[in-house]
């Protein structure tokens, strides 16, 4: 019997046979994430508590297979996606909330839980948890927490590793342990602060305990258009340099506009070359102040019209245009492969024309739909796959973007995740001793290196003596991680 | 004792790669404003940071800071006030970036702000060998690798000596103001933090409840009256920041962190304290570090949380780590040699 089969088996026994699965349809539904990569499943199994998690881990310890944790698989960066016939642990079956203590400002929640159902919950208690990525309605707090999910909200209140207090993790050892604490401060190293963005690379949580931020008295919303997108870029930078800072500054070119309006009627001004979507939050007061010094800084650049949202509905609607940009691209073409890079605020405009460059060189549909205010940008290219050389054109554009934005002294990733669609790129921007420390960091919480490898960091990347080379040989190195047959 | 200063990284490398050949154990030095925090530790040898301290980049527009370590906080501030900006952590002016960031001090407008941690976006970190390692982004947001300079945040200089940070900056307060009420206690703290939206602190303590508003100059009259409302007379002081630990004068100072809720637990036998509602952070103060240090953390365990001291003696306490094995991994990979202030932080690390 192969060590597949035994785990198979043992798992049956303790978790039950509908919690594992291995027939041929459902390895090939998890072989992959919402990634462009494909990869292996070697078994699939639907844990419900940190017991079953651990029977999980320590199944893979004994038949010497690789662990992948899984939320809901909407990563776009393929952390989630198998390598070599791994097992893998979906969280989608652990959904309950444990508890809400507005008292401590925290709650527990267990991780397949969706994001929005968690807000869904907190409703009424003055609460809310504020990450708020675009899935929200579809992605896990669990996966959330693995690749410290962003969103609109997180300009002015923080990404997901502001918002998580403790974790309870499951080590690739089978030990269960809990990092963070529920009150402000922990003993010992911030081992929480690693572990949120470690895109189940270092264990596998089974409990998240989040801080709960309080409602905000007022909520005011702006819809502006503008002609030019430079103009839309220096009103976001008009408004920053004017002391204020807006609980969410999403900025969207005129493609994804046209796009999103067929699919939501917004509203949205489809003649405009970019639209800003811009909100603030807190007391009446302040608000009030707020939003006149956001509408001068954008008459200083020449808005074209400035719509308020007036009730709660309208502000939803302008909402819905923004969240629902990604499933509006489908008009687009069939196929998308969505972007995400930071760069400084001051470098948007000349990075956003950059893009635009290189997608009208390899004749690439480019739309663009970004968190303007932290940098973050979301080129969104849209293909037909059944074109010949297209997927080439489009991974050659990424690479390229990627490069634009490293080249402006930005980040690789904002907040999808490295994975393994750009550990590759991890040299472009950390040296071999960086890589080796993070080698380091991952290896102290999982020794074994079972827990989802080749993920994040490149071939070459170990801990060790610091001296190991990290890197340099990219094709060849995805090339041999990836299996035969797998498509990008 | 030896003191070395160095004026830049490659001098640090230098420093602590001579000090790991050798077996001569350091400790890093900034300020010197936060060294009580930790266990007694013995060194061979100290670091100081303070002849690092140029702005490596700073432009408003980016509200990030990008400067080297041994930078005094007071400087700090004054270049970043000159961008309309601060970096609102609760450290003295005569501390360094990288001591602060090192010890993590609590900023009693926590509340508001949000922890240290979460400013520091990009670090550079000379570690026990002499290598150097840069980890984050100089961006205001990146998930890009794994976070080295979230271990080495609050490490109390035991995994590597910070040379270089990118924090997060934030615009100044168009006005500023402190009200203070009459009454003390927790649950009068407990009933301003039901009814005043967003302040940015406040401070209970047994005598009054001293509340930091901040904003549009409306924003914090509009909160004002809704102290008055909840507080009735209070006294009223534009333009202040508001005290935290500092204004303790006893010779200890203990940092209580519990969920909020178990303040009221912990805080029922003292009589000097300063605590923060709606953060669950609480300095007391205490005459000696004997028996009434260990009762109060005693009573700190029960409650789920720590109390080190952050003035005077009495180390960290000795609280059981989670995941001891992780970070007895961590710390020799960063400090082969085990030179860095060994035993000043948890768990004898």
């Amino acid at each position: 019997m192969s060590d597949l089969d035994e785990a198979r088996r043992e798992l049956q026994e303790a978790l039950g046979a509908d919690a594992v699965l291995s027939d041929p349809l459902a390895l090939r539904l998890y072989a992959r994430d919402a990634s462009m990569v494909e990869g292996s499943a070697g078994l699939v199994v639907f844990p419900g508590s940190t017991d079953d998690v651990v029977a999980c881990v320590r199944a893979a310890a004994a038949h010497d297979l690789n662990l992948v944790p899984r939320g809901s698989g909407t990563g776009l960066a393929g952390a989630s996606t198998p390598i070599g016939d791994a097992l893998v642990v979906v969280t989608s079956k652990m959904t309950r909330i444990l508890e809400i203590r507005p008292e401590d400002r925290l709650a527990w929640v267990e991780p397949g839980l969706f994001n929005l159902d968690l807000g869904l919950a907190l409703r009424r208690t003055g609460f809310t948890y504020m990450p708020d990525p675009s899935s929200q309605q579809v992605s896990s707090i669990g996966g959330n927490v693995a690749t410290n999910a962003g969103g609109p909200h997180c300009l002015a209140y923080g990404v997901t590793s502001a918002h998580v207090l403790a974790l309870d993790l499951v080590l690739s050892d089978g030990t269960v342990t809990r990092v963070g604490s529920e009150g402000p401060e922990a003993a010992g190293y911030d081992l929480r602060g690693v572990v949120v963005g470690s895109e189940g690379t270092v264990g596998i949580v089974t409990a998240a305990c989040v801080r709960l931020t309080p409602e905000p008295p007022a909520i005011r919303t702006m819809l502006m258009d503008f002609d030019t997108v430079e103009d839309c870029a220096a009103t976001v930078s008009a408004i920053i340099a004017g002391g204020v800072v807006p609980a969410a500054l999403e900025m969207m070119d005129q493609g994804i506009v046209r796009a999103v309006e067929a699919f939501a009627h917004a509203g949205y001004p489809t003649d405009a070359a970019a639209v800003l979507l811009v909100e603030v939050d807190g007391i009446e007061a302040g608000v009030d102040a707020e939003t006149r010094a956001i509408e001068e800084a954008a008459h200083a650049h020449s808005v074209g019209s400035i719509r308020e949202a007036e009730s709660p509905d309208e502000r939803a609607l302008l909402w819905k245009g923004r969240k629902s940009a990604f499933g509006a691209i489908a008009q687009i073409a069939p196929h998308y492969h969505l972007h995400d890079c930071v760069v400084p605020r001051t470098k948007l405009v000349e990075v956003l024309i950059g893009v635009y460059a290189i997608c009208r060189r390899e004749n690439i549909t480019v739309t663009n739909v970004f968190h303007a205010g932290d940098g973050n940008l979301h080129p969104l290219l849209s293909f037909d796959r059944s074109e010949p050389g297209v997927l080439e054109r489009v991974l050659r554009s990424s690479e390229e973007i990627v490069r634009l934005c490293v080249d402006a002294g930005g980040s690789l990733s904002g907040e999808h995740g490295i994975g393994l669609e750009k550990r590759d790129f991890m040299p472009l921007v950390f040296t071999e001793d960086d890589l080796a420390a993070q080698a380091c960091v991952r290896s102290a919480f999982d020794p074994s290196g079972r827990m989802n490898p080749q993920k994040v960091l490149p071939d070459g990347a170990r801990c060790g003596d610091f001296a190991v080379a990290a890197a340099g040989t990219n094709a060849e190195a995805i090339s041999e991680a990836i299996p035969e047959g797998t498509w990008i | 004792m030896d003191l070395i200063e160095p004026s830049s990284t490659p001098q640090v490398r230098e420093a602590l790669r001579e000090a790991s050949q050798g077996g001569r154990r350091v400790s890093i030095v900034g300020g010197r404003t936060h060294l009580d925090k930790g266990n007694a530790t013995e060194v061979d040898l100290e670091l100081g940071m303070g002849g690092l301290d140029r702005v490596i980049a700073y432009d408003p527009a980016e509200m990030l800071a990008v400067v080297e370590a041994g930078m005094r906080i007071g400087d700090l501030r004054r270049v970043l006030a000159e961008g309309g900006q601060e970096w609102p952590v609760g450290a003295s002016d005569h501390a360094t970036v990288g001591g602060t960031i090192a010890t993590a001090p609590s900023s009693p407008r926590r509340l508001r702000m949000g922890p240290l941690r979460d400013t520091v976006v990009e670090m550079e970190l000379v570690i026990g060998e002499g290598r150097i390692v840069r980890s984050g982004a100089r961006t205001v947001k990146s998930v890009a690798g794994y976070d080295v300079h979230r271990l080495a945040t609050g490490s109390l200089g035991t995994l590597g000596a910070i040379v270089q940070v990118a924090v997060k900056v934030r615009p100044l307060p168009k006005a500023r103001r402190v009200v203070r009420t009459s009454e003390g206690g927790l649950l009068a703290g407990r009933t301003i933090l039901d009814a005043v939206p967003l302040p940015s602190a406040i401070v209970a303590t047994p005598q009054r409840v001293e509340i930091a508003l901040e904003g549009w100059p409306q924003e914090v009259e509009e909160q004002t009256a809704a102290i008055r409302t909840a507080a009735g007379d209070v006294e009223v002081i534009d333009g202040e920041g508001i005290e935290g630990a500092e204004a303790i004068v006893a010779s200890i100072v203990v940092e209580v962190a519990v969920p909020p809720s178990k303040l009221e637990a912990v805080l029922d036998e003292e009589s000097d304290w300063r605590a923060l509602m709606g953060v669950g952070i609480a300095w007391v103060g205490l005459s000696d570090p004997g028996e009434r240090l260990a009762a109060l953390r005693v009573r700190v365990a029960e409650a789920g949380g720590i109390a080190p001291v952050i003035r005077g003696p009495g180390g960290l306490g000795d609280v059981p780590v989670p995941a001891i094995e992780t970070h007895r991994r961590l710390k020799a990979a960063f400090d082969p040699a085990g030179i860095l202030a060994p035993g000043r932080f948890w768990a004898g690390l």
